[in-house]
């Protein structure tokens, strides 16, 4: 079990999410967050007053897949994502020791 | 030994649901309650008879209290008993109610009993708010009748009575705790129908006050038959989702959750799905918003009415405003009572007196509008008199949610604007609407109201300084208003909106410029929205669309306002700083656009475009194509050439690389060049025509959406051999483009060697200038100076090793002097910014310019 974990575009969500759902991911969690990394932030002006637009709004998606399913989840991560310019995102893949669902108490691959 | 009481649990389970729908068929949920408390009186009264002859016991009387005492007992409600004994022998009180108590619980029933003296119990309702109300629904069951008797001579007398303004005081105060408990946006979605605001409960609380102040439990005689009859409808609908949803669940459940909204709906006869569960819950939030109103308005009248030494104090406070309203003790009161009537266009300057001399009318005032509704008629809603000062209130922005607020409690509003009836308690169901359309709107209004307050202006500085300086303020609040009207309705709700306000406007005598301006923010209410958080920002294209869509500075403020007062009243959680960001970086760089609409404007026009190309290409590929066309492009090209274009770029997929030409006048010939983009393109090709000795009279360079390069050069060659070098040209590009070779391998074998003859003519002074004001998206190169062959290698060229990538350029030649505008962005797709990258941009482009 792997965890993903994608920060992208904010309008890629719904191209991101509809391309996963079609490989077999069967959840994920999306949060809003804010963040900079090569892409600053930058100011803008309006009549004179300066406003500084210094974390730049993204989506972050989190989902657990089995790791026969890893290369492939990551693969259309970065497809759907791909916009070929600056602040497309990252991805992160991280080990999971396990995993429960909390109504069943299920373990594991069961719990995805 | 126990006794039996002639039922099972099982068969009381059963008599509950046959009764259910025996009454349901033919009577209101009210009967059941009272049936169903009938039979429960029979069980009870049965032990307590059995018990009593098993058990040695003093005399006592059973009451029934709480809602039991009402006689108002849900299916699975607590059955709530008082034992009232005479004050010596307690003692021998517990065997008596275990031997009463213990059939009952075996039957499932919630039964709990107090045994109390009747002094105990007179002192304890004077200190326990709770045993207070409880004991003031008691209703006789059995044993002595005395006790009872003479308990309630003495309640009545010494407590309820006594001390009415306290005891409203602490109603008021436990009803305030009590709705602030269940303010959690969760519950307007999954309301608790006893506990929540405006639910059973609150009911309750106004009838014990009526009970306690006007000495009669007929609470329906102190109001208005009008206003009596839909509370108890109200009252009846509450009853019966609550008895339905004890079936249901077989338990005291009194959360309406979205599991039983689905079950109940049509048992209720509310039409299946989800349409039949939006329509339940709809009625039952004008249902819960009606007992909310008439508590508050008992409390109001209870609290408030002023004794008679203050209103001696205050006769000498009063002030007159107008000839018909006056001021005392702070509120607002009418000199006579029929004014409403007699001219009904008072009602709205009593709103506007409200405003001016910021007072609340008292609930004299507030039974005087209600009463005055039905005088409400077309001629009302369409006179100048009362429209204009309806938008003068509005103008002004002063407490306009309160006002609206209260006009819309006492259905004033839904009267003056009968549109607004449809969308009250209106619900969406899902769980990000929290409450129904009408209170939505009103919200909005208030962040509206909020925002020009200063209350956001740390949070929110660009949005509280554009709410101020926003020309046409009444319009803004309306629209806000307004802006979901249309969701009363089956179908797109913002386009059914805007017919809606249109009509509304023009009722009210609105201009026509006001009319279409309310018109399209109600038809644009969520484009903002769209844009903002499903588009890449990043994108000239997307913002130049949203331009010219919005159409000017005025509307897309207005947007921006009315976008972030919707969010706002969503719910505490929709707005975020998230969201704040997106819109803003939105609304700042539409806002550059149209101040800087002069360098901007080769764009217009687009969708026209995308309409004309139907003719000539199916829907498919201008579907597949459309999106990625830029207005720039659009703007230079014909339809037809446009349709070639599309054809050309359809069969790169194949092909390197597409050249067209046609020659025209011998020397002169129009180069089309169609390729998959890349970085150094542009200079390749113009390397390439220069090696041939084509010189590049003109030139536009285009970039889609979808990486298609689409070039075109108006080119010259004086010796007339055009064919063979543009054949050259051809071939020595593909050869470039495969890697085959390297351009300054070649120019490095052929120097220059110009066919063009040189004149002698005046020279021209150079200009390179670089701006990054005029596009929120490219830095924009300007390079002016005297023509040559090969010039525009050269600065395509420099450009690239400076690590410009060039998204659109013209290119012209004025007679010998040429006039060269690129749009580049570095590798990243961002503007170049840097102070250092661009001086010595400029250094490069001016010596190649200065260079004869």
């Amino acid at each position: 079990m792997k965890k993903i974990e994608a920060i992208i575009k904010p309008f890629k969500l719904d191209e991101v999410k509809n391309a996963l759902t079609k490989i077999g991911v069967q959840g994920m969690t999306v949060t809003e967050v804010r963040g900079f990394g090569r892409q600053k932030g930058h100011t803008e002006v309006y009549r004179g007053a300066e406003y500084t637009i210094d974390f730049v709004p993204k989506a972050k998606i989190e989902l657990i897949v089995t790791d026969e399913l890893v290369t492939q989840a990551i693969e259309t991560i970065e497809r759907a994502a791909k916009t070929g310019k600056i602040g497309d995102g990252k991805i992160f893949l991280s080990p999971v020791e396990e995993m429960i669902r909390i109504r069943t108490g299920e373990r594991g691959r069961d719990a995805i | 030994m126990q006794f039996d009481l002639g039922i099972t649990r099982n068969g009381l389970i059963d008599t509950k649901i046959l009764m259910a729908k025996e009454v349901s068929n033919q009577s209101s949920p009210r009967e059941f309650l009272r049936q169903h408390s009938d039979m429960v009186d029979g069980l009870v009264r049965k032990a307590f008879q059995k018990a009593q002859s098993q058990v040695s016991a003093p005399s006592v009387c059973l009451i029934a209290v709480g809602g039991y005492g009402r006689a108002e007992l849900a299916p699975y409600s607590d059955v709530d008993l008082l034992l009232l004994y005479s004050s010596s022998k307690k003692e021998e009180l517990p065997p008596l109610i275990e031997k009463m108590l213990y059939p009952l619980w075996d039957l499932g029933l919630e039964v709990s009993c107090s045994s109390r003296s009747i002094n105990e119990c007179l002192k304890m309702a004077q200190s326990d708010l709770q045993i207070k109300t409880g004991l003031i629904d008691g209703r006789y069951l059995d044993g002595e009748y005395e006790f009872f008797r003479k308990l309630y001579g003495l309640f009545t007398k010494k407590v309820l009575h006594r001390t009415v303004q306290k005891f409203a005081e602490g109603l008021a105060k436990d009803l305030y705790l009590r709705n602030q408990k269940y303010e959690d946006p969760a519950y307007a979605l999954e309301p608790n129908i006893k506990e929540g605001e405006g639910g059973l409960r609150n009911f309750q609380i106004g009838r014990w006050i009526i009970r306690a102040k006007y000495k009669t439990d007929r609470w329906d005689s102190i109001l208005f038959p009008d206003h009596s009859r839909m509370l108890d409808i109200s009252l009846q609908f509450l009853w019966a989702v609550r008895n339905q949803l004890h079936l249901l669940s077989g338990r005291r459940q009194d959360n309406l959750t979205f599991e039983f909204q689905e079950k109940i709906a049509p048992i209720l006869g509310f039409p299946p799905g989800t349409k039949g569960i939006e329509e339940m819950m709809r009625q039952y939030h004008l249902s819960t918003q009606r007992i909310s109103n008439f508590v508050y308005d008992i409390l109001e009248r209870a609290l408030h009415e002023p004794s008679w030494v203050k209103k001696f104090f205050f006769f000498f406070q009063r002030k007159k405003i107008d000839e018909n309203f006056g001021t005392a003790y702070g509120e607002l009161h009418l000199f006579d009572p029929v004014t409403f009537k007699r001219d009904p266009s008072q009602l709205m300057t009593l709103f506007r007196h409200c405003q001016t001399y910021r007072t609340n009318m008292d609930f004299r005032m507030e039974e005087a509008v209600v009463e005055a509704l039905p005088f409400i008629d077309d001629r009302f809603r369409q006179s100048e008199e009362v429209n204009q000062t309806f938008l003068s209130i509005l103008r002004k922005g002063e407490r306009v949610e309160t006002l609206l607020k209260k006009m819309h409690e006492l259905g004033f509003l839904s009267r003056y604007i009968p549109e607004f009836s449809e969308i009250a308690g209106k619900i969406h169901y899902d769980l990000y609407h929290v409450h129904p359309v009408d209170v939505h709107s009103i919200l909005a209004v208030e962040e509206l109201g909020k925002l020009r307050d200063g209350l956001y202006q740390k949070d929110y500085f660009l949005l509280t300084s554009l709410s101020r300086e926003i020309e046409k303020t009444e319009i803004l609040f309306l629209t806000t208003l307004l802006h979901d009207i249309g969701k009363g309705m089956d179908g797109d709700h913002s386009s059914i909106g805007e017919k809606m306000v249109k009509h509304i406007g023009e009722r009210m005598g609105l201009s026509m410029e006001d009319r279409e301006l309310i018109g399209f923010l109600v038809s644009h209410h969520l484009f903002m929205i769209q844009t903002a958080f499903r588009r890449d920002l990043h994108d000239e294209q997307v913002i130049l669309r949203f331009a010219n869509e919005v159409k000017n500075l005025n509307q897309l403020k207005m947007l921006y306002l009315l976008t972030f007062a919707d969010i706002k009243a969503v719910g505490p959680e929709a707005w975020t700083s998230w969201k704040n960001t997106l819109l803003m970086e939105l609304f700042l760089k539409t806002s550059h656009f149209f101040e800087k609409g002069a360098v901007a404007t080769p764009f217009l026009k687009g969708d026209e475009m995308i309409q004309k190309l139907q003719e000539s290409l199916s829907q498919e590929i201008i579907s597949e194509y459309a999106e990625h066309l830029p207005d720039r492009y659009l703007s230079c090209y014909s339809s037809a050439e446009i349709t070639h274009h599309i054809e050309m770029a359809r069969s790169i997929e194949k092909e390197l690389l597409l050249v067209e030409w046609e020659i025209e006048k011998e020397t002169q010939a129009k180069v089309t060049v169609c390729t998959k983009d890349r970085y150094g393109l542009f200079s390749k090709i113009a390397g390439s025509m220069f090696l041939n000795r084509l010189n590049i009279l003109e030139a536009q360079i285009h970039t889609w959406g979808n990486g298609v390069a689409l070039d075109t050069f108006w080119v010259e060659d004086a010796t007339k051999d055009m064919k063979s070098r543009l054949q050259q040209f051809k071939k020595d590009l593909v050869e470039m483009l495969s890697g085959k070779i390297f351009l300054k391998d070649l120019l490095s074998k052929r120097k220059v060697s110009n066919g063009i003859k040189q004149k002698v003519i005046p020279r021209v002074p150079e200009e390179v200038k670089i701006n990054n004001q005029d596009s929120d998206f490219y830095t924009i190169v300007e390079v002016i100076g005297e023509d040559r062959v090969g010039i525009l290698y050269e600065i395509t060229q420099a450009l690239t090793d400076h690590g410009c990538d060039i998204h659109f350029a013209r290119v012209s030649t004025l007679g010998n002097r040429i006039v060269d505008v690129f749009y580049v962005q570095d590798a990243w797709g961002e503007k170049i910014e840097e102070k250092n990258r661009i001086d010595q941009l400029k250094r490069t482009l001016s010596r190649l310019m200065g260079k004869d």
